[in-house]
């Protein structure tokens, strides 16, 4: 049994996030250059200056870029997916919320002009009332919108401001690119499952490859795109992002098995509830849940000090897990501990004095003893 | 292996992003030793009117086996008041009335249906999500299905006639992770197999003239755009842009519209349309261009953009369509706008700033090629084709056939 010191903190990505060349198979460059990246950030942020300097001279005339901006706008996907440029679909209804009853009268016959201009006269009493009617509603839809943008924003802020920041994948060190102590579990638990099994933070897709190999229906996610892409191009069904995410976008009852690693460990508490109340609902009666974190004390031993600063949340006790997943009907099925064993052990020399076998003791359970478990649960019918 | 697409038009004198996508796979696919490909089609060439123009029957080209069937209705003017009055709140449509809304837009093609009834491939692929062709075809295969929905951000994507479409296929194949991403946050298929290919570029024609020549514009400098130019695709606000541009910053810079017109051209000195332009002088014209730009916001792939980086020209695209934006940002090969003050900045800066430029179009070159090149996307799409056929058909839901509409007054195009 073996395992990478650092397992308790990482996902199982083989290569630094931009860094695909330690991972096995073809090495597409899945993301550009970072040097590629940074120039393009550089060149985008100089556009953005100028943007904001032309604005600013006042060479630009606000009413010709409000009119252009318009018929931009005219052309974009706005208004279908919820908040996006809120302000700027705001501004389209302000820019339609007058009515100009002036309608124009140039025609291409001598007298046309003339006719119109009289049929403009004549009913001018009219639509100017109606118009006005229309205008009044109109501003006052503006008006309520301006309110409900200006609140919407005010709550996004708030909000924002409790949420948790994200930990940065550059930030989460590199695990083994592929045989985890506990992959010969997983991949025993799983054996002749029905039906779609998922693995989170997959890696390069080892464990997905095996379980495959073992007739399991598996597909796997990597927050590390590049690592996801790299497994995919090996014909693995791999994809980038989240598990949580994800299952978001899976239907209920639709996956006989769930694998979560790396990222499971360090959710904020709200995700993790989010998490374990979506993987029991997205399981199928008899799907099995397999969960591999560090232990809290393996997590302060191996876990890098950066990451554990900066994540939102901490590893749990596998009895605590045990606890969440039975509120959403998910029983128990076992425990298994393993990572990296530094455990002292005496010999068949002569016995140690009583207090210093006890202090040995706490210090085999307390910083060198297996830091990482493998709960293996199951959704009840 | 023996594979069929189901596309509603086929051939190479259609214009149409996904029907051409079906097409490049179909012809390689059909070079692949042991495949077989056949493509299930209308007799139709205009998506607006479902003219039947082609002949029925079998015929073959590029070795592949095409049957194409006629349409049973025109587009009828009742499509465009129905499409008016739902694409507010697509989502808010109920089932009837958006299955009546598939069934206007069309092609309603019973033929064709039948035939996916009673097929004997091993794998049926449709493409794109959006057509009568697709709805009723997935509702009544009996093969294991493949759906290429070619998705963009577009209020028909909403509409809950198509739910059973993409929960009821066996894979599903995007163009990018955008598009992915797109499709999961309106249907729940995320475990669904499924893989993000894209489309590979083919090698360009070697130069034969110079681009400006081909445009007559006698070495002048210009942008230039590919594709259908159309309204929807943002080329009348491109050219309103471009306008603007020049009157306040006066040069010789040009602008070339190059592709088949679906209204008038816009009537300004400095553009050009070129209407559609045989293939040497398609690339005559991109490698001779300072930038391409791709104003358009509803794109699923577009495959000019990596054109363009193989011939060493830089790209600018609208910052709100997902798809051109994946591949600048993934690649470092491009600039975008999303509003007129940053289209004129990205210009000034992309014309005066050939180092700029040529770092672009090098970091754009170097994606297409990691990604985009045919003989290993292929290999992919077929090993995913042999993994859907070996997984055989889940069980679905088979809902009704879509009703013909009857009556009312047929579109006819007026350009």
């Amino acid at each position: 049994m073996t395992s990478t010191p650092t397992s308790g903190g990482t996902t199982r990505t083989g290569g630094e996030p931009t860094d695909a060349t330690s991972v096995a198979g073809p090495q597409p460059d899945a993301g550009p250059q970072p040097d590629a990246a940074a120039y393009l950030a550089g060149v985008m942020a100089e556009i953005d200056a100028e943007v904001a300097r032309r604005r600013a001279s006042g060479e630009l005339p606000p009413a010709l870029e409000r009119e252009l901006d318009e018929l931009f706008l005219e052309f974009s996907p706005v208004g279908t997916r919820g908040s996006a440029r809120l302000r700027e679909t705001l501004a389209l209804v302000d820019g339609a919320a007058y009515v100009d009853t002036a309608v124009p009268v140039a025609s291409q016959k001598a007298a046309g002009a003339y006719v119109k201009r009289g049929i403009r006269k004549a009913t001018g009493w009219y639509m100017n009332y109606v118009v006005h009617q229309v205008t009044r509603f109109a501003w006052s839809v503006s008006r309520m919108l301006h309110v409900l943008v200006d609140h919407v924003e005010l709550l996004e802020q708030r909000v924002d401001g409790l949420r948790p920041p994200d930990v940065e994948l550059s930030v989460v060190p590199v695990g083994s690119a592929s045989g985890e102590w506990w992959d010969g579990i997983v991949v025993e638990a799983l054996a002749g499952v029905r039906g779609r099994v998922v693995h989170g933070d997959c890696g390069d897709g080892a464990l997905v490859e095996a379980l495959v190999g073992a007739g399991v229906d598996a597909y796997g996610l990597d927050p590390h795109d590049d690592a996801a892409e790299a497994a995919a191009m090996r014909g693995l069904d791999t994809r980038g992002g989240t598990l949580l995410d994800h299952l978001e976008v899976v239907p209920d009852e639709a996956l006989a098995a769930i694998v979560a690693s790396g990222s499971v460990q360090w959710l904020s508490p709200s995700e993790r509830d989010r998490f374990i109340a979506l993987a029991a609902s997205r399981l199928a009666p008899g799907g099995i849940l397999c969960l591999h974190s560090a232990s809290p004390i393996g997590w302060e031993r191996t876990c890098p000090p950066v990451l554990a600063d900066l994540a939102p949340g901490r590893p749990l006790h596998p009895e605590t897990w045990e606890h969440l997943g039975a509120r959403h009907g998910l029983r128990l099925r076992g425990v298994h501990r393993g990572g990296t064993d530094d455990r002292i052990v005496v010999g068949d020399g002569p016995a140690l004095p009583e207090a210093l076998e006890a202090l040995l003791s706490v210090v085999n359970d307390r910083l060198l003893a297996p830091g990482e478990y493998l709960l293996v649960a199951e959704r009840v019918q | 292996m023996k594979l069929a697409f189901v596309t509603p038009r086929y051939g190479p004198g259609v214009i149409g992003g996904a029907e051409t996508a079906a097409r490049m796979l179909a012809e390689r696919l059909a070079r692949r030793p042991g495949w077989e490909v056949e493509v299930l089609t209308s007799c139709a060439a205009d998506h607006l009117t479902w003219k039947n123009v082609e002949a029925e029957g079998v015929s073959s080209l590029n070795g592949v086996r095409v049957r194409r069937f006629p349409t049973s209705s025109p587009r009828l003017l009742a499509y465009f008041e129905l499409d008016g009055r739902i694409r507010v709140a697509p989502a808010a449509a109920s089932l009837e009335e958006s299955r009546r809304w598939v069934a206007l837009n069309g092609p309603m093609c019973p033929g064709l249906v039948d035939a996916v009834a009673g097929t004997d491939a091993d794998v049926v692929a449709f493409y794109p999500y959006l057509f009568a062709t697709t709805v009723d075809g997935l509702a009544v295969c009996p093969a294991p299905t493949v759906l290429h929905p070619a998705a963009h951000d577009e209020p028909a994507l909403y509409l809950r006639a198509f739910r059973q479409s993409f929960s009821g296929t066996d894979g599903l194949v995007y163009h990018t992770r955008a598009e992915r991403q797109l499709v999961e946050s309106v249907f729940p298929v995320g475990s669904q197999p499924q893989i993000v290919l894209g489309l590979g570029v083919d090698e360009p024609n070697p130069p034969q003239r110079k681009g400006s020549e081909v445009l007559g514009l006698e070495g002048r400098p210009y942008l230039c755009y590919l594709g259908r130019v159309d309204e929807h695709k943002g080329c009348g606000m491109l050219a309103e842009f471009f306008a603007t541009y020049k009157e306040r910053h006066p040069s010789d810079l040009a602008l070339a519209l190059v592709g088949p017109l679906s209204g008038p051209a816009p009537g300004h000195p400095d553009i050009v349309a070129t209407g559609t332009v045989a293939e040497p002088d398609k690339w005559d014209v991109l490698r001779g261009a300072t930038a391409m730009v791709t104003p358009s916001a509803y794109e699923s792939f577009s495959l000019v953009v990596l054109e363009a980086w193989t011939v060493g020209v830089p790209v600018v695209v609208n910052a709100t369509c997902a798809a051109t934006m994946e591949h600048c940002r993934r690649s470092g090969g491009g600039l975008w706008f999303d509003t007129y003050a940053s289209f004129e900045a990205v210009v000034d800066r992309i014309v005066s700033d050939g180092g700029l430029a040529r770092t672009l179009a090098e970091a754009g070159a170097r994606y297409t090629d990691t990604y985009y090149r045919w003989p290993a996307l292929i290999d992919r799409y077929a090993g995913f084709v042999e993994r859907i056929a070996a997984r055989g058909p889940k069980a679905r839901l088979r809902p009704p056939r879509l009703a013909n509409v009857e009556g009312g007054a047929a579109y006819v195009r007026e350009h």
